[in-house]
């Protein structure tokens, strides 16, 4: 990739579930770097380690053997404290699940991270970004599942991160509503320079990508730069 | 939107869990309540006696003599450490009043010639003080003439040293010495059948041939002063005037009662609340945990995010101080109500003439404190095991549960089980400690139940043991002075008498190794039917031949054990001092704390056996004339009915202990709905999921009601029986505790009261569950299919 110093240097990185005759290797020694303000895409079939992947890479789980550097801090070396703020300052989360508050509207489960963030945007407008402007105060149970992803992007991205992590973000939208999203990653990841890792099982998504990775069986079959980036507004499926 | 987004959470979670809270208000004020309720009793009560002792300076020593001159109190004042002492004139007296048949025992105090008593100080309640130029007038007790119906101005009939006096009630007044007013022998008040007066010390005098003396010192004490060293001094000059050892304020009838009562409130008050608010504080603090563990994956979101471990804390902190609050506000509200209320109450009891109420802000600081450390501790834990998870494994529903064990096995195996049966028994054995301490819970809140419930039981008892086994004369007399046995068979013959018993108290200072009391011994015969000597098991005593059987209270005062010696200094008669073995340590119901055989205690006193009363069985139709006759006959001097101590004891203890009994009740009875329904409200929270899918496979409302009421039925009747047995041994174990000196409380928890609980127990659960019944029609089946993948 390029030669100013990546985002992420990542090595060896290896997660073992469970021990004995019933452990599995969810990934078995993946290298990787990950350049600053790149938008990386993640394909692979179900189950060859992607989510476990960006759940170490984002603070949310421990490796069990292997490096992750995010600039100077090597994150497997953080303890629960140090990963908090590593989560709290510089990581996005859109889930693959949109782990929504029940109890708290679409604009305060955008304020829950705006709450806690150094130079965030405002609740309404990040939500304007993924096109629920008026939906600012509905619950949950009140959205639909589209709806719910959106206000779990629009959380993601206002609190200016600089890096991205999204397992699966369009899986259960149609292909309008997830363009839009992908527009507002697309136009975060150019404007605020947010490095963004996408998890897909769309292949077409991978145009708009800088770079593509490809999983599989925990271990990192390809992984190929993407000359010809695309707008998501350009790409057909 | 001043609110922070999780502070807007806490309120919102606040109101979806509203009734919940409503539930968990109530479990906590059960708890508080009752401990503010009860500090706050005792120590009004504590506060009222001390101010009212100070305030109407209550003898600290009590001298008897039989007669000594007014000139002895001079040089009697000089001992060290007397601060003040005052003479007066003390007779026992029979009444024949208007509208009462029976004859009326009474004591009269004088009132010195200069004013008013300046020790025992007398609060005047109505009318006015006697007019010294009247030999007539009175003043009476308060209670006595409100329940004898003697109004200011009425006449009396007085029996006094065997002359009879007319006399004229013109006020009404209070003591600090009759707090409690009870005749001789007797251990509850009848306010009907006892009386007191106060008369003008120059005519009590002639009445009693004891002009310019006295037959009674009142003793105030400076506050160095060591009593025992003052008594032994007055021992020695009033010796020759028939001093029959001076006592401390310690051994006064009045004070005894009440110091015991109070010591009694005071070992209830120690025991129950704070299990109450220990068994209230657990339940919360369960009650919050599964709360907590409900919101696994919001916690895991916060942690993804970034939250620290302190704002996540704290956040779950505040739901569940909020959920506190109310509780505690309502229990401190209602304790100190209840608890204002129940001193007022022991006014019946215990004649105060005002009531200093204090409950105090530590009760409640301390109460407070106490709920919130256990709610916060609950809070810290669960939070805390959420934390301990990655974020990643927090947000992931829980993991399914391994049903690979040995029970879980049986389940599949029992065929004939159908799907929602075993749904519900691998959910209960899914999470067995969890289930065990839904369970647990129901017992403990039974068994706070059953042992509320069961004091009434120990008092129905307790009344049983007293007047259908231990006394059973129709009527006891006590003498003027101890007569031989003619005084009996005279009684013999009064008419309606078919039965005569002798009862005896002998005046002795008994002494341990290190400590005596002046309490005298009791003579018994064996083989007496009219008054028996009956055990705290309800087993007839009979008295020892040799040596003294020593109450439980006593032996454990003077600490004496079986064949230890017992130094007994006989304070009347020939006045002899010997040495007698303990016979044994028995626990009786009540009584005189030292039996002896009566035969035995008249030969160590080398005297004829004499009696100090009798006991009598009457023939109920010819009760009128026997008082005719006893209101005639001089040498009594005490006339007591069994019928109207046991109604006098049914209305005062009854009606008193019924009222913190009902209380404890109420109290209880929150928190077995608290319990109950809370443990059915959490596992509809936890298993709402499943069900609402249930209902989305087409299974029945009945059948999903069935699989969350079929838990909560049998979570419940696995606590019953636990439940059963902590109330039986709490209740015991209470009832032994509040042993005092003058009386122990029996067991006596009845099967009755423990079917009531359990009926209690079985109406939450059935009112719960038709509330939970509703919820369950109205679960949202799309919600499920939606936010779930
Ligand atoms: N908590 C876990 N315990 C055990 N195995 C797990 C756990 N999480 C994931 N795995 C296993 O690890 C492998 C990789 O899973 P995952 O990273 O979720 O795959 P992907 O996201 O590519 O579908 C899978 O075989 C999965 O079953
Ligand atoms: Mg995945």
């Amino acid at each position: 990739m390029a030669s100013a110093p990546p985002l992420y240097r990542i090595e060896g990185l290896t997660k073992i579930y469970g021990e004995g005759d019933t452990a599995i290797a969810a990934l078995r020694g993946v290298n990787l770097d990950v350049p600053k303000s790149a938008m990386v895409v993640l394909l692979g079939p179900s189950g060859s380690g992607k989510s476990t992947f960006l759940n170490i890479v984002g603070g949310l789980d421990q490796a069990t053997s292997g490096h992750v550097h995010f600039e100077d801090v090597e994150l497997t070396n953080l303890d629960d404290n140090g990963l908090t703020e590593y989560r709290r300052h510089h990581v996005g989360f859109v889930f693959q699940f949109y782990n929504l508050v029940a109890s708290l509207t679409a604009r305060e489960n955008v304020a829950l991270i705006t709450e806690i963030a150094d130079e965030p945007m405002e609740p309404a407008e990040a939500l304007a970004l993924v096109g629920l402007e008026s939906r600012l105060d509905h619950f949950p149970t009140q959205l639909s599942g589209g709806e719910q992803q959106r206000v779990a992007i629009a959380r993601a991205i206002a609190k200016r991160p600089k890096v991205l992590l999204c397992d699966e973000p369009t899986g259960a939208l149609d292909s309008q509503t997830g363009v839009r999203v992908l527009e507002a990653l697309d136009q975060v990841n150019r404007e605020l320079g947010t490095t963004t890792l996408l998890i897909t099982h769309n292949a077409v998504i991978a145009e708009m990508a800088d770079h593509v990775l490809r999983f599989a069986d925990g271990q990192l079959a390809d992984s190929r730069p993407n000359p010809k980036r695309r707008r998501p507004g350009d790409m057909k499926w | 939107m001043s609110l922070s987004p999780l502070d807007r959470k806490v309120l919102r979670d606040l109101w979806r869990m509203r009734s919940q809270a409503f539930a968990i208000a109530l479990v906590i004020a059960a708890g508080v309540g009752m401990v503010v309720m009860s500090l706050g009793m005792m120590r009004s009560l504590d506060a009222t006696r001390d101010a009212y002792y100070d305030r109407y300076r209550f003898a600290d020593i009590f001298a008897p003599a039989k007669r000594a001159r007014k000139s002895l109190l001079a040089e009697m004042g000089d001992i060290p450490g007397v601060s003040q002492i005052e003479g007066r004139i003390t007779a026992g007296a029979t009444l024949d009043v208007a509208g009462i048949s029976e004859p009326i025992t009474t004591r009269i105090h004088s009132i010195p010639a200069s004013g008013e008593p300046r020790i025992n100080a007398l609060v005047l309640r109505s009318g006015r003080w006697p007019d010294p130029n009247r030999p007539e007038e009175v003043l009476a007790s308060e209670k006595f003439a409100t329940a004898a119906r003697i109004s200011l101005g009425d006449s009396v009939d007085a029996l006094l040293y065997g002359k009879r006096q007319q006399l004229r009630v013109v006020g009404t007044a209070l003591s600090p010495e009759y707090v409690y007013a009870i005749g001789p022998g007797q251990l509850f008040p009848d306010n009907r059948r006892f009386g007191v007066l106060w008369m003008g010390e120059e005519h009590l005098a002639a009445a009693l041939d004891l002009t310019d003396s006295f037959n009674e010192a009142l003793i105030r004490l400076d506050r160095a002063a060591v009593p025992d060293d003052v008594i032994a001094k007055l021992d020695n000059m009033l010796a020759r005037y028939g001093g029959v050892s001076a006592y401390p304020r310690a051994e006064q009838i009045s004070d005894r009662f009440v110091t015991n009562e109070l010591a009694q409130l005071r070992t209830m008050t120690g025991i129950l609340p704070p299990i109450f608010l220990g068994v209230a504080a657990f339940l919360i603090n369960m009650v919050l945990s599964r709360l907590i563990d409900a919101e696994h994956d919001v916690i895991g979101l916060l942690m993804a995010f970034g939250y620290r471990g302190k704002a996540i804390m704290l956040h779950y902190a505040k739901i569940a101080v909020a959920l506190s609050i109310p509780g505690l506000a309502l229990g401190i509200a209602l304790g100190s109500w209840m608890g204002r209320g129940l001193a007022g109450m022991y006014q019946e009891f215990f004649v105060f003439p005002f009531l200093t109420y204090r409950a105090g802000a530590d009760i409640y600081a301390l109460a407070s404190l106490a709920t919130l450390f256990v709610v916060l501790f609950g809070v810290f834990q669960s939070v805390r095991r959420v934390r301990r998870m990655t974020p990643v494994e927090a947000m992931r529903p829980p993991l399914p549960p391994n049903y690979a064990g040995g029970v879980a096995k049986l389940i599949s195996r029992l065929r004939w089980l159908d799907e929602p049966t075993r749904i519900i028994l691998r959910g209960i054995l899914r999470r067995p400690f969890r289930s065990a301490l839904g369970s647990l819970g129901v017992a403990a809140a039974l068994g706070l139940y059953i042992t509320s419930a069961g004091s009434s039981d120990n008092v129905a008892q307790m009344i049983d043991i007293l007047f259908d086994q231990a006394n059973r004369a129709d009527v006891m007399v006590t003498f003027a002075e101890p007569r031989d046995e003619r005084a009996l068979f005279a009684l013999a013959r009064a008419p309606g008498v078919w039965r005569v018993e002798p009862m005896r108290a002998v005046g002795a200072k008994l002494s341990g190794a290190r400590k005596s009391k002046s309490d005298g011994l009791t003579g018994a015969t064996a083989g007496s039917d009219l008054n028996r000597l009956v055990g705290i098991d309800g087993a007839i005593i009979e008295p020892p031949a040799r040596g003294v059987l020593v109450s439980y209270g006593l032996a454990n005062e003077l600490d004496l054990s079986a064949g230890d010696p017992i130094d007994v200094q006989i304070t009347e008669g020939r006045r002899g001092r010997f040495e007698l073995p303990v016979a044994g340590v028995i626990k009786s119901a009540v009584g005189s704390p030292a039996y002896v055989d009566m035969a035995m205690i008249a030969r160590r006193m080398n005297e004829a056996p004499l009696a100090s009363g009798a006991y009598l069985g009457v023939d109920p139709a010819r009760i009128d004339d026997l008082f005719r006759y006893l209101k005639a006959t001089p040498i009594i001097a005490g006339v007591f009915l069994r019928s109207a101590s046991r109604t006098g004891l049914e209305e005062t203890i009854g009606e008193t202990m019924g009222i913190v009994t009902l209380f404890n009740t109420g109290f209880s009875a929150l928190i077995v709905f608290g319990v109950i329904y809370n443990n059915a409200r959490i596992s509809l929270a936890e298993r709402a999921r499943d069900l609402a899918s249930l209902r989305v496979l087409g299974y029945r409302r009945s059948e999903v009601s069935y699989i969350l009421l079929g838990e909560l039925a049998i979570l419940t009747l696995a606590g019953l029986p636990f439940g059963i047995i902590f109330g039986y041994y709490l209740s015991q174990w209470l009832s032994a505790s509040l042993g005092g000196d003058l009386f122990i409380i029996p067991f006596g928890l009845s099967a009755s009261t423990v079917a009531w609980a359990v009926l209690i127990v079985l109406l939450a659960a059935l009112l719960t569950a038709l509330f939970v019944r509703r919820r369950l029609d109205s679960l949202d089946l799309v919600a499920v299919l939606k936010t779930w993948d």
